[in-house]
């Protein structure tokens, strides 16, 4: 059967399959590509008939979908109800007169994304499949927000913060590897900034956080906290020393076999317990902070861990054997491996660790999904809840599904050389 | 005594082992080991499979912990104490079978990592050095590639390199070319022998007999934990006095 195999195929049999072959053998291959749209319809979706019944099904079941949501989204819809609640939506109880502490916030972020995008080693290359949904999507952006949006300043605002991260973008590349060093330094010092910004200097009490605001700032700390304690209790587990083992594998399972939501309620009273006496309360939103951390700390620990059961024992002797120090070798040698074979998990525990900032609604937290509810109660909007509903869906989803992405960009950098 | 066999004759033995045993739980792997290697002299050991022979090289530079004897590294005995254990590690350089370079790093940061994080040198001292050492085992184009781009051969001459680049005073091997493919053996044999002939102090796990022959000072058997013989290779080869290195032999050649 393979005595008719020429070429490339050959090589193949003698059983040494070279890169440079398997590229040639790309590229003479004969690439049979569809000449009109009308082919390629014919060759995927009719090719037999068996295919042609499943086209029709899932054709008209799909078609059917898309009348009624469009319906929905176009005709019988109204959206006022999204619109005059948006501050609601984006911020919550947050007052008005603080809101530009927000908005400073978002600009620092767009200038530090945008140099962070510009200086990124790996652009985007830009398909024209790309190109058209690139276009699409900035035109749909920009129809919705200038349809909700319904004060000037609001409006010039927003388009601020895009035009500053472009801006930012072309200063970026211009600049190029020279800015990665300090805008890692930037990156690191913006949190704390911000938050700084937003309670310091008679700034808003945690109290008063809410809005799509508040389910970013959480899943912030969460995800930045939790990922180095998380860390430290893996490498814990590990550990020879039997106290620092107990410890956190106690931890870990006790964080990690209780719901989320019932540490949230439970966060009041736990906090508490472990502070000195003497000590201010802090605020419940703080303490429901910190016991989500803790939480996702227990699982990324887990994340961890898996990752270190795949580093080969030998990697270790041979760390040891060059005379580095247990540090060294676990931040030279063994996590940098460990940690780049759990991007998947990790993105996936931290996608979910963000969604999961709706439970603060627990707590009496009116974040984006609480707002959301609330808006349709009123008796101006009574029963517009799909409307609020599929808005604060389609925000959760705009910032879970750029996660998503960048961690696939991240894979492939950090991919290289690796069998 | 033992004093004298460490610092006193630092000199000329580099290593000192004086009945070193070791257990792996109820298993006895080493039945007390003894034995001199002198500066710049090269000892392949072979031997049976579960013999003992990379368990006791690994006790020199403490990747096993040896359970009772003494062993000395140029006049540091190895104990407990994780200040002469890593000052051994620095001093003595080691080779895999499966070679376990970093995956992750270029070759050139496989090669300047423990120099630059543990002797503290500058990156451009570091690079040069592991350019230059590239050189010596012939392959300065791959110093950019990952590890998992070169062929077993090439990948155990970075990994020599970079035991190199420690400017160690000693080489262990541990069966360096058992994993490679036969046409790829040669090309780390020349590298292990030019770095013999520069005066090097080794310890060669292997199975080579041409190398043995070739390159050795004394090649010993070791065989169920134990020392069987230890002679100059010609006589070890043509003229074995035990039983036991007969039997070997008539296996392997």
């Amino acid at each position: 059967m393979s005595d008719r195999r020429v070429g490339p195929g050959l090589q193949e049999d003698v059983g040494i399959p070279t890169f440079d072959d398997r590229e040639r053998a790309l590229g003479a291959a004969p690439v049979v590509e569809p000449a009109t749209p009308a082919e390629w319809v014919r060759e995927n979706l009719f090719s037999s008939r068996f295919n042609t019944v499943i086209t029709l099904v899932v054709g008209s079941l799909l078609g059917f979908f898309l009348y009624q949501i469009s319906k929905f989204v176009f005709v019988t819809a109204e959206w006022a109800v999204v619109a005059n609640n948006l501050r609601g939506f984006m911020v919550g109880p947050f007052p008005v007169e603080q809101i530009w502490r927000v908005w400073v916030s978002a600009y620092v972020v767009a200038v530090l994304g945008g140099l962070s995008a510009g200086a990124s080693p790996n652009r985007i290359t830009w398909t024209r499949r790309k190109r058209v949904v690139g276009v699409l999507v900035a035109i749909v952006a920009t129809v919705l927000v200038v349809l909700l949006v319904d004060t000037m300043l609001v409006l010039t605002l927003t388009f601020g913060v895009v035009a500053t991260a472009a801006a930012m973008l072309f200063v970026g590349r211009r600049q190029g590897g020279r800015l990665r060093r300090p805008l890692l330094v930037a990156w690191l010092l913006s949190f704390p900034a911000i938050m700084v910004l937003v309670v310091g200097f008679g700034g808003v009490s945690p109290r008063l956080w809410g809005g799509f605001f508040f389910n970013l700032v959480a899943a912030t700390v969460g995800i930045f906290l939790s990922f180095p304690i998380g860390i430290l209790l893996a490498l814990g587990r590990r550990s020879s020393l039997p106290a620092v083992r107990s410890f956190s594998v106690v931890f870990i399972e006790i964080f990690r076999g209780v719901p989320l939501v019932a540490w949230l309620i439970f966060s009041k009273f736990v906090v508490g317990l472990l502070l000195p006496p003497q000590m201010n309360e802090p605020p419940d939103i703080i303490k429901a902070l910190i016991v989500m951390t803790f939480f996702s700390a227990a699982y990324v620990a887990e994340i961890v861990r898996g990752g270190l059961q795949g580093i080969h024992e030998g990697q270790y002797e041979a760390a040891r054997a060059l005379g580095l120090s247990t540090t060294r070798m676990m931040a030279f040698v063994v996590l940098p491996q460990a940690l780049r074979s759990t991007i998947p998990a990790m993105i996936s525990h931290f996608i979910s660790l963000y969604k999961d900032t709706a439970l603060f609604v627990a707590i009496q937290v009116t974040d984006l999904l609480a707002a959301a509810r609330r808006s349709a109660v009123g008796l101006q909007y009574f029963g517009r809840i799909k409307e609020t509903l599929l808005f604060a869906g389609l925000l959760f989803w705009i910032v879970a599904f750029s996660m998503s992405r960048w961690s696939q960009r991240l894979e492939t950098r950090l991919g290289v050389g690796i069998r | 005594m033992t004093e004298q066999q460490g610092s006193g004759n630092g000199a000329t033995h580099m290593i000192v082992a004086d009945n070193v045993k070791k257990w792996f739980g109820q298993f006895q792997a080493l039945h007390g080991i003894s034995m001199r290697v002198g500066k710049a002299e090269t000892v392949v050991i072979v031997g049976p499979s579960g013999s003992g022979k990379s368990t006791f090289i690994r006790t020199i530079n403490r990747l096993e912990r040896h359970d009772e004897g003494r062993i000395f590294v140029d006049g540091i005995e190895l104990t407990d104490d994780i200040r002469n254990i890593s000052q051994v590690r620095s001093e003595i350089g080691m080779v895999f079978q499966s070679f376990n370079l970093f995956p992750h790093l270029t070759v050139s940061d496989n090669i300047t990592l423990a120099p630059r994080n543990v002797r503290h040198w500058p990156k451009k001292k570091a690079d040069e050095k592991a350019m230059q050492l590239l050189e010596r085992v012939g392959i300065p184009e791959q110093a950019q590639k990952y590890p998992g781009q070169l062929s077993g051969g090439q990948q155990q001459r970075v990994a020599i390199a970079r035991a190199l680049a420690m400017e160690p005073k000693i080489m262990l091997f541990d069966e360096p070319t058992s994993a490679l493919d036969p046409e790829m053996i040669k090309e780390v044999l020349d590298v292990m022998e030019e770095l013999a002939e520069s005066g090097m102090t080794m310890i060669v796990v292997s199975h080579e007999i041409g190398f043995a022959r070739h390159v050795a000072d004394r090649v010993m058997l070791f065989d169920a934990g134990k020392l069987v013989e230890e002679a100059a290779p010609d006589k070890f080869f043509d003229s074995p006095e035990h039983e036991r290195t007969k039997a070997f032999l008539s296996q392997i050649l």
